[in-house]
């Protein structure tokens, strides 16, 4: 445990010396922001849809601020894969699956936090209908911080299945492009899952995207009622479980049969 | 039982060919990296392994400290098979790659030892006493709090070897470990990897293109190519077979005497030195030597082997590398 939590500590903090990135980050997702948010009003302004428009603003706000949790890989690790690095770490005394987990997971939270927090508070200054509302209920926001924690969970199990690819085929980028646009698409990042018809709603929700940060931004905005969020959470933990299952198979599977090359 | 057990380690590796024309899939070429190696390695040995580039020595390491595995052999290493009981086997090992990097860029590189002494869940004490130690005799001190990015290429591989060494491997695997470093670097990590073997009997096993490393460190050496092992003994036999040639240089007080040399031995001559080139197994020293000296007074002599490089490039030519 004391290695991965070192690990742990360790990532968190060489993550705050990227401020440069920080800053780059909170305004390139502010003006994502204000984008979807004006698209949005525009199309509500000639066709009204069921969900209100405080709902999809504060929707997109969320999704947002919590962007660096949902697409980042680890540039670092992706180095490593390339120059062979990786040969250090596979002389570890430790789990390599685990090991690289706990690293997603300092990178994310605290890349997400330093962008989060202040893109949130803008967002929260901003006019009704354009900027973020306050939670539903007491209860939805607690639910809400509950279901983020298994969705934070199949996030870095997510960033773990990248690696793993990217450990096949040595270039990360093809497969992480196609990944993101998969992850884009169905987590709600650019169209708010509450926005897609009924009938597509009802399958997207299943899927693990769905788990990542639209579970907790529906509790959070009351389109999932407190009541519905014993359901929730378990699909959320049923994934968690199912993408860390399938990492560690393919980990393994890497493992057996793996080559640095280069000397 | 020998510490460390080679038996017919084997492993191929798969490289795929840019697709040539009108073909319509790449064609696939398996390189045999290593054809059945065995050896065994003593406790407390300081073994050298060298070959051309490409002659598996790097797979060898890899292998033994349990990032691959084999196609074929077997191998134990303390009684433990390196790639079937990884996490405990490597907690008795320390690797040192030379061109590549354990610790963290942007941190000082006291704190990516300490996520080390985390790693292999050492004792505050034992840390502390260990780090002391290595510090000192690897002049580590003033460098501790400062980031690795900040660091010359020496000062980063004796940061790396102490790393690699805080954890006290017993059997410790270095690739390469002198490269690029300049003269005082590479005598100092010499000087420091005799002490380590002798202080605390550490093995270790050695692979390098420089020569001196070996005759520097090394009571035994390996030779390895083409996947194969061609030579195991010590460095002095080892160059004996192959060193066939050596070079004299007189000055004579005065004029150079004329001097008469037997056929087939072939010399320069200057204003009043003379430098010869001779093979001892045709033309003995001693009575070469002899000769020069019936010839006139000597002021000046020189005496040559070969180029120790010279002697491994004509080797490895011989052995069809």
């Amino acid at each position: 445990m004391r290695a991965y939590f070192s690990v742990f500590r360790m990532r968190l903090r060489m993550e705050t010396q990227y401020r440069g990135a920080m800053i780059g980050g909170i305004v390139c997702q502010v003006f994502f922001g204000l984008i979807l948010v004006a698209l949005y009003r525009a199309l509500y302004a000639g066709n009204p849809q069921p969900v209100p428009i405080e709902h999809v603003a504060t929707y997109v706000w969320l999704q947002q601020s919590f962007f660096r949790m949902l697409t980042s890989t680890d540039p670092d690790l992706l180095d490593k894969i390339r120059n062979g690095n990786i040969s250090y770490d596979l002389c570890r005394p430790v789990s390599m699956y685990w090991f690289y987990y706990v690293r997603a997971m300092a990178q994310k939270l605290m890349g997400s936090m330093m962008r989060g927090i202040p893109m949130l508070i803008f967002a929260s200054l901003l006019p009704k209908g354009w900027g973020l509302e306050p939670p539903a209920s007491p209860a939805g926001l607690v639910l809400a911080l509950a279901a983020l924690v298994p969705g934070f969970l199949c996030m870095c199990a997510l960033a773990n299945l990248t690696m793993g690819i990217t450990m096949r085929t040595l270039d990360p980028r093809g497969i992480s492009a196609m990944l993101d646009l998969l992850m884009i698409s169905f987590s709600g990042n650019i169209l708010p899952l509450t926005l897609f018809p009924d009938s597509w709603q009802r399958v997207l929700s299943l899927l693990p995207y769905a788990q990542l940060l639209d579970a907790p931004i529906r509790l959070y905005t009351g389109e999932y009622a407190p009541i519905e969020a014993l359901r929730i959470l378990s699909v959320q933990i049923v994934w968690a479980a199912i993408l860390i299952g399938l990492g560690k198979g393919l980990w393994n599977a890497n493992r057996r049969r793996l080559i640095v090359q280069g000397g | 039982m020998s510490y460390i057990e080679v038996n017919g380690l084997k492993k191929t590796f798969t490289v795929r060919k840019k697709r040539e024309k009108g073909k319509l899939f790449r064609e696939k070429q398996t390189v045999e990296a290593l054809k059945g190696v065995s050896f065994s390695v003593e406790k407390g040995e300081l073994v050298g392994y060298i070959g051309p580039n490409g002659a598996g020595k790097s797979t060898t390491v890899k292998i033994l400290s349990g990032i691959l595995t084999p196609d074929g052999g077997e191998a134990l290493v303390g009684g433990r098979v390196p790639w079937l009981e990884r996490r405990e086997y490597v907690k008795h090992i320390g690797v040192v790659f030379g061109q590549r990097s354990q610790l963290w860029w942007d941190v000082p590189i006291v704190d990516s030892f300490s996520l080390l002494k985390d790693i292999y869940r050492l004792s505050a004490a034992d840390y502390e006493s260990r780090l002391k130690e290595l510090t000192e005799a690897l002049q580590l001190e003033e460098f501790l709090r400062t980031p690795l990015r900040l660091l010359s290429l020496g000062q980063r591989m004796r940061a790396e070897l102490c790393g690699s060494l805080l954890h006290r491997p017993e059997l410790l695997f270095l690739d390469e470990p002198t490269i690029g470093l300049d003269a005082v670097s590479k005598l100092a990590l010499r000087d420091f990897l005799k002490w380590e073997n002798a202080e605390h009997g550490t093995t270790i096993m050695l692979t390098t293109h420089d020569m001196e490393d070996i005759a520097a460190l090394c009571s035994r050496v390996m030779v390895l190519g083409h996947g194969q092992k061609l030579y195991d003994g010590t460095l002095p036999e080892l160059l004996e077979k192959f060193d066939t040639v050596r070079t004299v240089s007189v000055k004579y007080d005065g004029a150079l005497p004329d001097i008469k040399l037997p056929e087939g031995i072939s010399f320069e001559r200057g204003e009043n030195e003379l430098s010869i080139t001779y093979a001892p197994s045709v033309f003995p020293t001693a009575k070469l030597l002899a000769t020069l000296q019936e010839a006139g007074r000597i002021s000046e002599m020189t005496l040559q082997p070969e180029n120790i490089d010279r002697l491994i490039a004509a080797m490895y030519k011989e052995m069809d590398l």
